[in-house]
């Protein structure tokens, strides 16, 4: 008998736990607590814990499929690769578009980008990070000259007041939860607003529930009661700040005023006056946010406003405080770091820089060029220019992303899909996503692949490779290297292992510079940017000074603005879209674990006990909810813990898909979809 | 012949081994032994990972391989008795030498009376323990405390009351462990409530208390606790791998006032926990707001030497209503009535909670009191635990659903 454990990372959230998994004669059989990890110390959440049960399901893809008369036959690599590239070969640059993944590594993200821009040259590269948070990306970065989580999660155990919006920590980021007790336990405030009393609210010294999408109204609220009581960071804003006049200006509105943001957030004015005061007094603050800020039509107004509230407060670049964007996904954080996004490179070189270009033009040396200098479509954008402007996009290839059931409006999603003339998605189950494709290609799961992702304290770790894929399913990076390869571009693509394409990552992004494997395979990691091989890495970010060219932090002036879609007389209730800690986004992992699945089997939808007795309806009873969108049927779980007028539900389960009845409507600036705010009714079944 | 009952002072015979070891290597000595001899046919050990603060089980049969689990780790906080039931079938094929802590050594009578591993093929080599610290809080404490970088410790170890470490550079620098310890640093809470330091209910137990005069640091004190331990001892012996020597009869005296010197810390320490606990309602009432922010990972069932219910009762939607974050406190009450009589304080439920809740040292208190009023002590032999009320019918059909069960005779 052989036994062993493998130390590797959750795949996951964006915590960037990690965990032991006990391989025995080969095939991966339990994991085990690591208590090395300085994240989590051996702790993991119910899905790290069960995080081994998905790995050997029979459901997994073992071998290519190729649709052939509307069903899915098996077939060789080869096959697969040779009508794959002859398909691909077939159309013009921009008419291809690909989807990376927050799943998978920072290599295999780097090679897709590499792929789609330099063999295909096409200028079209997004990820599903467009839908969690790509307005950080955009508010932090005109905020800091840097989109990412400021502090380090070990940190936030040290905040004498930990100030939590739109983010409910203890079920999507239980870890990170954990550094926020601890915060509790040391003698911190812990302030949670949300529209429901999730498990991080009922922790809390101070709650109040409010309307989603009021955000920005209640951080100049909080903003302005700072000002007036002369609680702000004098020497931050006048040294270290622009555009302070500016916004001061707006939040001492008489709009922001505690008793005006009352009626428009449904926060009492007092609880307003209470968080103002423990945030504007604490020796320090940390905000901690997710997606009830960033998936609005003002997403990155909203992100530019917790910046705001941070840097009047004094605590950016300060231990215990800092804007901590908390990123979804296990790599989301690095897919975005490897430029899988239609706007920038690697470590945030944008595309239409004839510099970055260039330079990316030159070291992979692609005799025949690579994409044009300009900005490629937005996930979100390319559905709508499918359903839109047919035929301007043909073909697409989609890595370890479920956009079927995790997209806005899926109606929408699959009007768009099927207008494809070629699809090819990569996976390790048949998802929604991959039953309409045309060519499937098997993958290997976290458990069979060497890696790196990146978390979202910006901390580079491993991922350790403990079983062979099951069949004949391969690493992405092996799939991407062998395509391009077929398509006449195996020069390029010369990978023996994922290492050296690490090296080739650390070569061309600045904020990987000083990474090595060797560097990362310490249990403490390295957090980026760390330029140079000496460099021990930077938890906290903007000490002294802020990231942009002059080191300013930039305040921005921000006005509320209601949601896109508000409830009305035909549509009265205020629909919010979430997560659940037994299941992580699409279910396609989760809902193959026998004991996340016996947990919730499916979904719910929350409806506050005085709007059920108007409807009357019961606990448990079957519904129909409809949006403009579209119309499903689900369970109600009648709970005090939701706000009346406001009902959520979780969007993992396809069989009552949230996602059918949200709004496709989009930031302007993010192209981040309004998840969190659109307008339903309920109704009673009655039998026909 | 050696018997049970006696103690020797003992080394391996060979130079490399004792270099690498402990004290004279003797527990190395002996696992190589076990294995190469064909006594056993594995051994289960820890040894070092990516540093000195990283503990890492592993199943050896190539006696060659023995030597990477030469010498001590205390920052591991492993348990390795459940290891033994999840992933090498309970040892029911397979004939395992395993190096144990008290903890380790009780954790496998209370599985070996519930039919989950087979003692008969485990040969249990006792190490003397006072206590391990949990690895991040080991480093912090290094780099605070001590003003060293975790990183440039070759050795640490925990001898005369103090923790000491070695740095590369051949330093030495030891504080005392009360003052660690009333700072927060220090032993995990259940080591320091622990009273099991010498394991006498493996076959040997060996230690370095009680080593004196010039075999001082160079041998191990060795007491022979089984017929097993016995004829392992003779055997390496006789094969020229371990060398023995009668133990000094000042030394055993010494290693006995060691030995209770340590009871008598964790009485005091006991003492300490429990009284913060509070009575009655009190308690009750610190119990209920810490298990409230329970996220329900089920760490402390999956990782608990007692818990082996293949049909647990808290996923029993009837008990316990699913999906539920955090769980009703039926969720906690449950682990209470089926743990508590037989928790063996091994703290791995509270090493592993996601949330920072003490749960050991809630089972733990119930546990001393249960075993004040019944009169039962887990873990020291197959005595059958004291369970609380139950429903007869429905509590033969849960233990025969876990295959075959020795606790059955409770309704004899």
């Amino acid at each position: 008998m052989e036994l062993k454990y493998v130390q590797t990372t959750c795949p996951y959230c964006g915590t960037g736990c990690s965990f032991n998994l006990v391989v025995k004669d080969g095939k991966v059989v339990g994991t085990q607590p690591y208590t090395r990890s300085p994240v989590n110390e051996g702790k993991v959440c119910p899905k790290g814990t069960y995080a081994h049960e998905f790995v050997n399901s029979p459901d997994r893809l073992t071998k290519p499929l190729i649709k052939k008369d509307g069903k899915f036959v098996e077939a060789t690599w080869d096959e697969a690769y040779d009508l794959i590239a002859s398909k691909f070969k077939s159309y013009k640059p921009d008419e291809f578009a690909a989807l990376a993944s927050a799943r998978v590594s920072n290599e295999e993200n780097y090679l897709l980008m590499k792929f789609a821009r330099g063999v295909m040259k096409s200028r079209h590269i997004d990820h599903c990070a467009r839908l969690c948070h790509a307005s950080t990306v955009a508010g932090l970065a005109a905020s800091f000259g840097s989109g990412a989580m400021t502090n380090s999660i070990l940190d936030i155990a040290e905040s004498k007041c930990v100030f939590v919006i739109g983010s409910n920590t203890f079920e999507q980021h239980p870890l990170i939860g954990r550094k926020v007790m601890q915060a509790k336990l040391n003698g911190g405030k812990l302030i949670v607003f949300d529209p429901r009393l999730t498990p991080t609210a009922k922790q809390a010294d101070l709650y109040a529930s409010f309307y989603s999408g009021t955000d920005v109204a209640i951080l100049n609220c909080l903003m302005g009661e700072i000002i007036r009581n002369g609680w702000e960071d004098k020497e931050w804003v006048s040294t270290r700040a622009k555009g302070y006049e500016e916004l001061k200006k707006v939040v001492l509105s008489d709009t922001y005023l505690p008793e005006n943001v009352e009626k428009i957030s449904g926060i009492a004015a007092a609880d307003l006056k209470t968080a103002a005061e423990w945030i504007g007094t604490s020796e320090s603050s940390a905000l901690l946010y997710s997606m009830g800020i960033t998936q609005h039509t003002v997403g990155v107004d909203n992100v530019k406003s917790t910046a705001n509230l941070q840097m009047l407060t004094g605590n950016i670049g300060k231990r215990g405080g800092g804007v901590n964007a908390l990123r979804g996904q296990n790599n989301v954080q690095g897919a975005c770091d490897m430029g899988a996004l239609p706007v920038v490179f690697t470590g945030y070189q944008k595309v239409t820089d004839a510099a970055a270009h260039k330079k990316f033009a030159d070291a992979w040396g692609f005799p025949d060029g690579i994409c044009e200098p300009k900005n490629g479509y937005e996930v979100t954008v390319m559905m709508d220019v499918l359903t839109d402007n047919p035929g301007e996009l043909k073909c697409m290839y989609i890595m370890g992303e479920n956009p079927m059931l995790s997209d806005p409006d899926l109606n929408h999603v699959k009007h768009a899909l099927e207008s494809l003339e070629f699809l090819v998605v990569q996976d390790i189950f048949l998802t929604e996503t991959a039953e309409m494709a045309d060519v499937v290609l098997p993958a290997a799961c976290y458990a069979e692949r060497d890696g790196t992702q990146t978390s979202t304290e910006r901390r580079v770790q491993m991922w350790r490779k403990a079983q062979n894929p099951p069949g004949e399913a391969k690493e992405d990076w092996q799939i991407i290297s062998e395509l391009a390869a077929r398509m006449g571009y195996a020069k390029q693509f010369p990978y023996q292992n994922i290492e050296e394409i690490f090296t080739e990552v650390a070569a061309v992004t600045p904020s990987y510079h000083g990474m090595t494997y060797e560097r990362l395979n310490r249990p403490e990691a390295l957090h980026w940017p760390c330029p140079t091989t000496e460099h021990p890495g930077t938890p906290i970010l903007h000490i002294g000074k802020c990231s942009h060219p002059d080191g300013m932090g930039v305040m921005h002036a921000i006005e509320w603005k209601p949601p896109a879609e508000v409830p009305d007389d035909e549509y009265p209730y205020l629909f919010t879209t979430g997560r659940c800690i037994w299941h992580w986004h699409t279910g396609s992992m989760t809902r193959r674990s026998a004991t996340l699945d016996a947990e919730v089997p499916t979904g719910w939808i929350e409806i506050n006990p005085e709007d059920a007795k108007a409807l009357g309806i019961q606990n448990k009873e079957m519904v129909r909810v409809t949006s403009r969108r579209g119309t499903i049927d689900v369970a109600t779980k009648v709970t005090p813990d939701i706000k009346k007028g406001v009902m959520f539900m979780p969007f993992h389960f396809a069989e009552c898909a949230a996602n059918i009845l949200t709004h496709n409507a989009l930031d302007p600036i993010a192209k981040i979809p309004e998840f969190k705010a659109c307008a339903v009714k309920v109704e009673k079944i009655t039998e026909a | 012949m050696v018997a049970k009952g006696d103690t020797f002072y003992a080394w391996a015979a060979d130079a490399a081994c004792q270099e690498r070891g402990e004290c004279g290597g003797a527990v190395t000595a002996l696992l190589t032994h076990a294995l190469s001899s064909g006594m056993v046919d594995a051994v289960l050990a820890v040894k070092k990972g990516q540093d000195i603060y990283d503990a890492v089980p592993t199943l050896i049969t190539d006696p060659a391989e023995i030597a990477q689990t030469s010498g001590s780790l205390h920052c591991g906080t492993l348990l390795l008795s459940k290891l033994v039931k999840e992933f090498l079938d309970g040892a029911k094929d397979m004939r395992i030498a395993i190096p144990v802590k008290g903890c380790d050594a009780m954790g496998l009578y209370e599985l070996a009376k519930r039919n989950q591993v087979n003692l008969d093929n485990i040969l249990m080599i006792g190490l003397n323990c006072g206590g391990s610290v949990s690895p991040v809080l080991a480093r912090k404490m290094i780099r605070e405390k001590f003003g060293v970088d975790p990183d440039d410790v070759v050795k640490e170890e925990i001898d005369k009351g103090q923790f000491i470490i070695v740095t590369k550079d051949g330093q030495h620098k030891g504080i005392s462990m009360d003052e660690l310890e009333e700072e927060g640093f220090g032993r995990r809470g259940n080591c320091r409530r622990c009273k099991m330091k010498v394991p006498r209910q493996a076959d040997l137990a060996c230690g370095n208390w009680g080593v004196i005069g010039d075999k001082a640091g160079k041998a191990t004190f060795v007491e022979v606790c089984s017929e097993k331990g016995a004829n392992l001892l003779d055997a390496a012996v006789k094969a020229g791998s371990l060398k023995t020597d009668a133990a000094n009869p000042k030394g055993i005296e010494i290693r006995g006032k060691v030995e209770n010197a340590m009871l008598k810390l964790g009485d005091k320490w006991r003492k300490r926990y429990f009284e913060g606990l509070g009575e009655g309602k009190d308690r009750l009432k610190k119990i209920m707001n810490d298990t409230s922010r329970c996220i329900k990972c089920y760490a402390c069932i999956e990782n608990c030497p007692i818990c082996y219910c293949v049909e647990c009762s808290t996923k029993k939607s009837y008990l316990v209503e699913p999906g539920q974050v955090p769980p009703p406190f039926m969720f906690h009450l449950i682990r209470y009535a089926h743990i508590s009589d037989s928790c063996i304080n091994c703290g791995q439920c509270e090493e592993h909670c996601a949330m920072e809740i003490p749960n050991s040292l809630f089972m733990h208190a119930l546990q001393v009191d249960l075993q004040e009023m019944f009169g039962h002590t887990p873990g020291v032999d197959m005595e059958l635990p004291v369970l609380a009320l139950v429903e007869e019918k429905t509590e033969r059909k849960r233990l025969a659903d876990t295959g075959s069960d020795q606790i059955f005779n409770i309704f004899e």
